[in-house]
């Protein structure tokens, strides 16, 4: 499973409790050092996210550059509700935050694009700017890319959040704006839906 | 983990694992630094009131315009229309300091003086007919025109108090620009050619009231109920057309080009209503008084062609 992080090996990265404050605090205040260690610490997670979410390299860097501009646009707000010292400055999790936003702009930008096509999201081989990642792709890449890119989106960011990024189920419910139970049952769905599916590839789970 | 979770090692986690990402691009954070710089810096968060002053602002709001509604429906004399008694503000104090409710005084005293005596004593009716539902009988029917030439009377006795007033400033303005101003004689003609022109304007009126008036006495006499509409309604209408036969002759003294600026300037359905009368009165009066040239050409519309010189 954690064959798909090799060719980013950045892992999650743990505050310490208050320490994301700081860091809001210090976007806020305008310091370019603050953000260029923000996209150091989340940009590959965010990435992964997007990428899964959309199969589409420019796409999904796309997304994740508008969610560090979120955060830096947003930052004063987000440090006047979390003052330093406070409860809710040791419960920040800046991390978190821009998950949510990725997986709601991935989301944001699936259903768009499906409203434009009027049809199904477009597997691999219909976009051009994937066609060139698939001729270097294996078959088995292609397989689980077509397994993924086959589920409904919020079905499709439950997988993503829980397996391929393994967060708990309370954080991906976060992330996704959802209470645990109706997440819970999304992921549910999520699953069965892949195990239909792969069924349906001739293999069996 | 449950039953429902993907095991790790299985043909599906297998299969999904295969699912690889390529690594961002090196120049990426480079690019959202760049993009940050270029970024315009958000506008501070809106004030947004208290709560309860929100609330607050909403019963404010709903009084004050209620009270404005109240209002207005008094002033337009809506609430009298329903039966609900309106007192005055004279008769409210009236009430509470027990003195006689003062009669309200308009702006204008030269106004009031004039309105002070709309009616000739000789004319006025003592009694008053209450008229309820339609007019069905003729004493209705003369209470109705009655309070019609009360009406009336304070127009005209209001015209002519507006007219000396407009004569008296625009003396004044000449006398304070230092102009020559009109002698006692030609003031006294022209406040005689005014008065002369106003009483021919009243008498064409009251002529066409008294035809309406015996039009309509016919009616109830034949048995006919007259609702306001049935009785207002023609007044309008002679109304309007005493006034297009003013506007009328007005354009047959213009000349010919400042006539068709004029009917230039009406409104559409104004030209055309006027156009038809002038036709109509043609039509009655197959030889009319010579005019210096025709108001209207009888084809075509006024302003698209010249009206011939005569």
């Amino acid at each position: 499973m954690t064959a798909s992080r090799a060719p980013d090996a950045q892992g999650p990265h743990v505050a310490s409790p208050g320490d994301d404050a700081a860091w809001a605090a210090r976007l806020a205040a305008r310091d370019p050092a603050a953000l260029r260690e923000m996209i150091a610490r989340h940009a590959g997670v965010l990435h992964r996210i997007a990428y899964r979410m959309t199969g589409d390299t420019h796409e999904a860097e796309d997304i994740v550059q508008e969610a560090c501009l979120r955060l830096w646009d947003q930052a004063p707000t987000i440090a006047a509700r979390h003052p330093a010292g406070s409860q809710a400055a040791a419960a920040l999790r800046l991390g978190g935050w821009l998950t949510r936003v990725v997986t709601n702009l991935a989301i944001d930008r699936l259903r768009r694009s499906r409203r434009l096509s009027l049809g199904e999201v477009p597997d691999a081989e219909d976009g051009a700017p994937r066609a060139d990642a698939l001729i270097e792709a294996d078959e088995r890449e292609r397989q689980a890319r077509a397994l993924v890119l086959a589920l409904p989106e919020r079905q499709r960011a439950a997988i993503i959040l829980t397996y391929y990024e393994e967060l708990p189920n309370a954080e991906a419910a976060a992330a996704m704006d959802m209470n645990i139970k109706a997440f819970e049952s999304l992921l549910h769905r999520a699953r069965a839906g892949l195990r239909q599916a792969f069924a349906g590839q001739g293999d069996a789970p | 983990m449950s039953m429902n979770n993907i095991n790790p090692g299985s043909p599906l986690a297998r299969a999904l694992d295969a699912y690889a990402v390529p690594g961002l691009p090196a120049g990426f954070a480079e690019r959202v630094m760049a993009a940050a710089e270029a970024r315009p810096a958000t506008l501070p968060a809106l004030r947004r009131p208290r709560r309860a002053w929100r609330i607050g602002q909403r019963f404010a709001v709903g009084i004050a315009s209620f009270g404005l509604l109240a209002s207005a429906a008094a002033a337009t004399g809506m609430l009298g229309g329903f039966d609900i008694p309106v007192p005055s503000a004279s008769k409210v104090w009236a009430h509470i300091a027990g003195q006689p409710a003062i009669p309200a005084q308009a702006s204008t005293p030269a106004i009031v003086a004039a309105a002070q005596n709309p009616v000739p004593a000789s004319e006025a009716v003592p009694t008053v007919v209450a008229i309820l539902g339609p007019v069905d009988t003729p004493e209705e029917l003369a209470e109705v025109f009655r309070r019609i030439e009360d009406v009336r009377q304070g127009r005209f006795a209001a015209r002519r108090a507006r007219i000396d007033e407009r004569i008296d400033s625009a003396i004044d303005r000449r006398r304070a620009a230092g102009l020559p101003l009109p002698t006692p004689e030609q003031e006294a003609r022209l406040r005689e050619r005014i008065e002369s022109g106003q009483l021919r304007r009243e008498q064409i009126v009251r002529d066409r009231l008294d035809v309406r008036r015996a039009e309509m006495e016919d009616r109830i006499e034949s048995g006919q109920a007259l609702t306001r509409k049935d009785i207002i309604e023609p007044l309008r209408q002679d109304a309007r057309a005493i006034r297009r036969d003013a506007l009328i002759e007005r354009l047959q003294r213009m000349a010919p080009e400042q006539r068709r600026e004029a009917l230039r300037r009406l409104p559409p359905a104004e030209r055309r209503a006027l156009m038809e009368q002038y036709r109509a009165r043609r039509t009655e009066e197959p030889v009319p008084e010579p005019l210096a040239a025709p108001v209207f050409p009888p084809d075509t519309p006024p302003a698209q062609e010249p009206a011939p010189e005569g």
